[in-house]
């Protein structure tokens, strides 16, 4: 589903964010990006997501090889891959309905059909009844949310996140995280970017973790248990294991 | 097919909505852009009327020899027989016009009837028109033969009809030059006005272009609400530039058509026609979506 061999990346002629990076997701995992401030997390979600070239190596995403990817081809893949990013970038100057609708638009969907899965994936997210809202008038978890609905919407087989429980509340950073995982276990595969080691903690999965200069990969996919139970059995973060590194 | 269509009529709305959302900055563009299009529309108009005008008048070289008074009687027709044997190939036709012929013309007009009634006798001359063949180098060729025939014995003076009037095609063909030029400078003026509106709305809408990117927009979403935007701002301008002239040509008509009468004429100046006047908002309308595009590709680049 991913895979990354060899990627480097680096601005400019400036130092390398990311060092020969090696590692493979299969389709319907769920796993954490962690690392301190700088390190790398949301560098690594945007080449995955197609938003930054990188400067050498091969990634594949959802079957495709990025650097091959014309630019005509780059849209359709990002409509593949549902990204929230750390600023959730909502339009402010329409409702929360249009903000989830924007991306059904931009594949040509009819307005009843748009409307009536914004109003879906609203609901999935525990949005219902603030269709109307501007997203400004939302709390910052509910903006959290809504951002992830406009992400999901498109029914994407990749979703990534870079720090979306970032200056929330613990009780509304594991609700969001929750979210994720309903998503992911009806088969979307979820890259979550968080440097939050005690909720990630709570959540029994892959790790890959970067440090300066440093690579690692907890390696072992976990398949979770139920959603909502952060479970503190078996392999956590703390056991990551260095995977390649830099 | 449906999805490509629902595509433009979404592009559409946010190109009305954008529009909607500034209507007083909107509106100052399409002023500005429509008074200068009003300026070759009413150049235009004022070639058309002239046009008819100056064609209703023959812009065939017409040589009038007059004779001298005291001509013996048969001259003119001698004249005119010279005429034909010694320019057979450069004359077309050549007429005599008799002293009497002219003199009861003139009476026929009440502005000359007064003045002629108090002449003692018929002052005019005998006169033969010669009209010359059309060609190669005709004033040269005019010039030459009125130098010739002024030669003549009993011929008293030369004169070339046509000339005003082929100077009134010359000024025409000018006007006609200097429209097109006015054109392409409007056409200047437009592209610049969609050009800056387009890299200002580019601005503003950063952030929706940037979250359209994002969630799987391809470049010509993104761009088509500013290729709208550039072609209804250019239509729009020129379909109130066109009001506007007719607007302009109602007091100047009512001014001219006075001054023509008190000359026994009737003359307005009116718009070019109908299918004139839809190329005009067709090719603008054209005209703003490429500048458009030219201003989107530019400012989007992030």
């Amino acid at each position: 589903m991913i895979e990354f061999q060899h990627v480097f990346k680096s601005y400019g002629r400036g130092r390398n964010i990311l060092a020969d990076i090696n590692f493979r997701v299969t389709a319907g995992e769920f796993l954490f990006v962690s690392g301190a401030s700088g390190a790398g997390k949301s560098t690594l979600l945007k080449l995955i997501g197609g938003l930054e070239p990188a400067s050498r190596g091969s990634i594949q995403v959802n079957g495709q090889r990025l650097d091959q990817l014309s630019s005509h081809a780059r849209p359709y893949l990002r409509r593949a891959v549902g990204v929230i990013l750390q600023d959730t970038h909502l339009l402010f100057d329409r409702s929360a309905l249009q903000n989830v609708m924007l991306p059904l638009a931009v594949t040509g969907q009819s307005r009843s059909s748009a409307s009536a899965r914004a109003r879906a994936a609203l609901d999935k997210v525990g949005l219902a009844g603030k269709e109307d809202m501007n997203p400004i008038e939302l709390s910052g978890g509910e903006q959290q949310r809504l951002a992830i609905a406009r992400a999901i919407v498109n029914r994407p087989a990749i979703l990534i996140a870079d720090e979306p429980t970032a200056n929330l509340d613990q009780d509304t950073a594991r609700r969001i995280l929750n979210v994720f995982r309903d998503f992911n276990r009806v088969g979307v595969t979820t890259l979550i970017a968080s440097h939050d080691h005690t909720l990630m903690a709570q959540y029994a999965t892959r790790t890959l973790r970067l440090e300066p200069g440093k690579f690692f990969d907890s390696g072992i996919p976990h398949h979770h248990s139920p959603a909502g139970s952060a479970s503190t059995g078996g392999q956590h973060n703390g056991d990551v294991t260095p995977g390649v590194q830099a | 097919m449906k999805s490509w269509l629902r595509l433009h009529r979404y592009a559409l709305m946010v190109t009305l909505r954008r529009l909607a959302a500034q209507p007083f900055s909107s509106l100052a563009n399409l002023v500005v852009m429509a008074l200068a299009l009003a300026l070759p529309l009413l150049g235009a108009a004022i070639l058309v009327s002239a046009q008819p005008v100056a064609r209703q008048l023959s812009v065939t070289p017409e040589v009038t020899l007059f004779l001298s008074t005291a001509a013996p009687g048969g001259t003119a027709d001698a004249v005119a027989q010279r005429i034909r044997d010694e320019n057979a190939d450069q004359v077309q036709q050549v007429r005599v016009i008799p002293r009497d012929e002219a003199l009861a013309s003139l009476r026929n007009d009440p502005t000359w009837d007064q003045a002629l009634a108090v002449l003692p006798g018929n002052p005019l001359p005998d006169a033969v028109v010669a009209t010359l063949t059309e060609g190669e180098q005709l004033a040269e060729r005019a010039d030459t033969l009125a130098q010739t025939w002024q030669q003549w014995d009993h011929v008293d003076l030369v004169q070339l009809d046509s000339a005003w009037v082929q100077r009134l095609e010359a000024i025409l063909r000018f006007a006609r030059a200097g429209l097109i030029f006015l054109a392409a400078c409007v056409a200047a003026v437009v592209l610049a006005a969609v050009f800056n509106t387009v890299r200002m709305q580019a601005m503003l809408q950063r952030e929706e272009i940037a979250v359209a990117r994002l969630v799987g927009a391809t470049e010509s979403f993104v761009r088509r609400p500013f290729l709208y935007l550039g072609a209804l701002s250019g239509a729009l301008a020129a379909l109130i530039a066109i009001g506007a002239a007719a607007l302009a040509l109602t007091p100047l008509n009512d001014a001219l058509r006075t001054l023509a009468q008190s000359y026994g004429a009737d003359f307005a100046l009116h718009l070019p026609g109908l299918p004139v006047l839809a190329v005009a908002v067709i090719g603008t309308g054209i005209l703003g979506a490429l500048a458009a595009r030219w201003s989107v590709t530019r400012s989007t680049r992030f």
